[in-house]
């Protein structure tokens, strides 16, 4: 440490575009992470609300919730304690100037799948719907009674609560007799036990069967994994994380290389005063080290920052715990690069520093 | 008691036809308290004689004992060891840190190495080099010649039995070269280390006890008189 704190002192300017390469790869990486969280959470965060083990669908709808169409008999062939029942369906909803792609969630009001509400009152009626607080954001407000593109009937919003997103879509919470009206139209009451899905919360989803071969049990994730896009989304923002990994240590090894190469003779000289292959390799691994942790710092601090100034529109979501692991990978992945300037230091003869 | 010996050391390079002998069969032995130059023109195996008393590489064959500890079958770690301990070097071309200021030149000495100098020492060796106001400065603000007097507090810090420089005086005007040889007697004298200078300025060897010549990888000690004469030639 004492050689490789001195001499970043001595060559401040040399060290601190270092500390910039990878501050700015940190930071690109942070922000990746950020994105692919808030991305994620724009497609989950309603069903992550749930806090549900599994979900029952039709087999047919594929795994898709939209496309499923069961009855709430099939609870009955189903044999777990806490189940809530679910009707789905997507639509444009308009107030006014406001139109906002919506997915309106049917459920009832005593099972486990009820929202709590951050703002206003719950659905004491039908019609009535608990909204996302994004629709808040985009102007949307508490008694806005909303059209929708598929109906006559117009919902009211009573309450909001938070993290309430489905496949991109603002949730509106509401009766299933909401949702039922909503789909079937006049039809309603014939088609009063109709829903897409069973949810359930259950301790483990191995457990849970149904015993009607017409229904999957479809672990929570799995679900999630299977929602349109949301596969291909994560692949692509996660990849880019990981091939900047590979960037960093890349450029770390190379920027560390040409300085252990530009000191070979002053290593030879160290060497053949008799200090060890160890104590050098262990100088540059800190010297590393302290590159590495000071350019994620600023990095992440940095990411941090930006976040805080982007518009709401900017699906930013920082996941801490996630960044921190991030951030751990890239401190080991820069030390990985200085492992071939310890290979070179470790080749150095002596003996050729001294001119013999 | 020789603080450093070679027994029949030889060293030769290739093989067959193309064998060399670098430095035919020599026996040297050195004492405590005496300061030695080795002379000879480029090529001779100075070098190579240096190199094997520095325990830098092993002889072909024959021996090499430092302070007791025969250094012929040593693997490269283990003969690193005995010259932290054992060795101190002055290179031609400085051997010090860039980045390290003079002080911290010593303190890197303190982390891989016990036993060096105490402050007081220190403090004494400075004053005796006349280099204490450059404590706080860096190899590249220091001219010719404080570089190698510093070079000589670093080789001096850590209590080595046996200095060896290599050319030491070779970037240095005749005044500085003189100080230089001044320098490295008195401190040989007051610690009781045995120096051995290798170089081809003959006018240094006024300072040495002993004087050897180096020809064609054969090391021969130089009576006075002798040596006298190389000077007048």
């Amino acid at each position: 440490m004492f050689l490789a704190w001195n001499e970043i002192k001595k060559n401040k300017l040399r060290f601190t575009l270092i500390i910039g390469v990878l501050m700015l790869v940190s930071y690109l990486v942070f922000f990746l992470s950020g994105l692919a969280t808030g991305l994620a959470s724009l497609n989950r965060e309603a069903v992550d609300k749930w806090d549900a083990t599994a979900i029952v669908l039709n087999v047919e709808s594929d795994k898709s919730l939209p496309q499923s169409s069961i009855t709430t008999d099939e609870l009955n062939t189903i044999d777990e304690k806490e189940t809530a029942v679910l009707g789905q369906l997507n639509a444009i909803a308009t107030s006014g100037e406001l139109k906002q792609n919506i997915s309106l969630f049917g459920i009832n009001p005593d099972e486990f799948i009820m929202p709590e509400v951050t703002e206003g009152d719950v659905f004491t009626n039908e019609n009535e719907v608990i909204a996302s607080d994004t629709l808040q954001d985009d102007g949307f407000k508490i008694g806005d009674k909303l059209a929708l593109s598929s109906t006559e009937e117009k919902l009211t919003i009573v309450g909001f609560t938070d993290s309430a997103r489905f496949n991109a879509a603002p949730v509106l919470y509401g009766e299933l007799s909401t949702f039922q009206k909503v789909k079937f139209g006049e039809g309603s009451e014939e088609n009063k036990d109709q829903i897409n899905g069973i949810v359930i919360r259950g301790d483990e989803v191995e457990s849970i069967t149904t015993s009607n071969n017409d229904l999957e049990v479809i672990e929570v994730e799995t679900f999630i994994e299977n929602l349109p896009g949301y596969t291909e989304q994560s692949l692509t923002l996660n990849f880019m994380i990981y091939f900047l990994f590979v960037i960093s240590s890349v450029i770390v090894a190379i920027f560390l290389y040409v300085l252990t190469v530009q000191k070979i003779s002053m290593f030879g000289v160290m060497k053949a005063q008799g200090i060890s292959n160890g104590y050098l390799s262990r100088s540059v691994i800190a010297q590393t080290f302290l590159l590495a942790v000071i350019g994620v710092v600023v990095g992440f601090g940095l990411t941090l920052l930006t976040g805080a100034f982007l518009p709401s529109a900017v699906p930013v979501a920082f996941d801490i715990p996630t960044m921190i692991i991030y951030g751990l990978v890239l401190i080991v992945v820069a030390i990985l690069g200085a492992v071939f300037s310890v290979l070179t230091i470790v080749k150095i003869d002596p003996l050729k520093a001294i001119g013999g | 008691m020789a603080i450093i010996e070679l027994n029949k050391a030889k060293k030769t390079f290739g093989s067959g036809h193309k064998q060399v002998d670098a430095m035919k069969e020599t026996n040297f032995t050195a004492e405590k308290g005496e300061l030695i130059a080795i002379i000879g023109p480029s090529g001779s195996g100075k070098s190579t004689f240096l190199t094997i008393a520095g325990g830098l590489q092993s002889p072909s064959s024959g021996e090499i004992i430092i302070n007791d500890q025969n250094l012929s079958n040593m693997n490269e770690k283990s003969r690193s060891k005995v010259r932290l301990k054992e060795i101190g070097f002055i290179l031609q071309a400085s051997n010090l840190v860039p980045f390290l200021t003079v002080d911290n030149q010593m303190k890197l000495l303190d982390n891989v190495k016990k036993d060096n100098m105490t402050k007081k020492e220190l403090d004494k060796l400075y004053e005796d080099l006349g280099i204490s106001d450059l404590r706080k400065k860096y190899p590249a603000d220091l001219s010719g010649g404080e570089r190698q007097r510093v070079a000589i507090a670093k080789a001096l810090y850590s209590k080595p039995s046996i200095i060896l420089a290599d050319e030491p005086t070779a970037s240095l005007d005749s005044e500085r070269a003189y100080e230089v040889m001044e320098l490295l007697k008195k401190e040989t004298k007051s610690n009781d280390t045995t120096t051995i200078v290798v170089t081809h300025d003959i006018r240094l060897i006024d300072y040495c006890d002993k004087v050897y010549k180096m020809t064609d990888g054969i090391l021969k000690l130089q009576e006075k008189q002798e040596s006298e004469e190389l000077k007048t030639s």
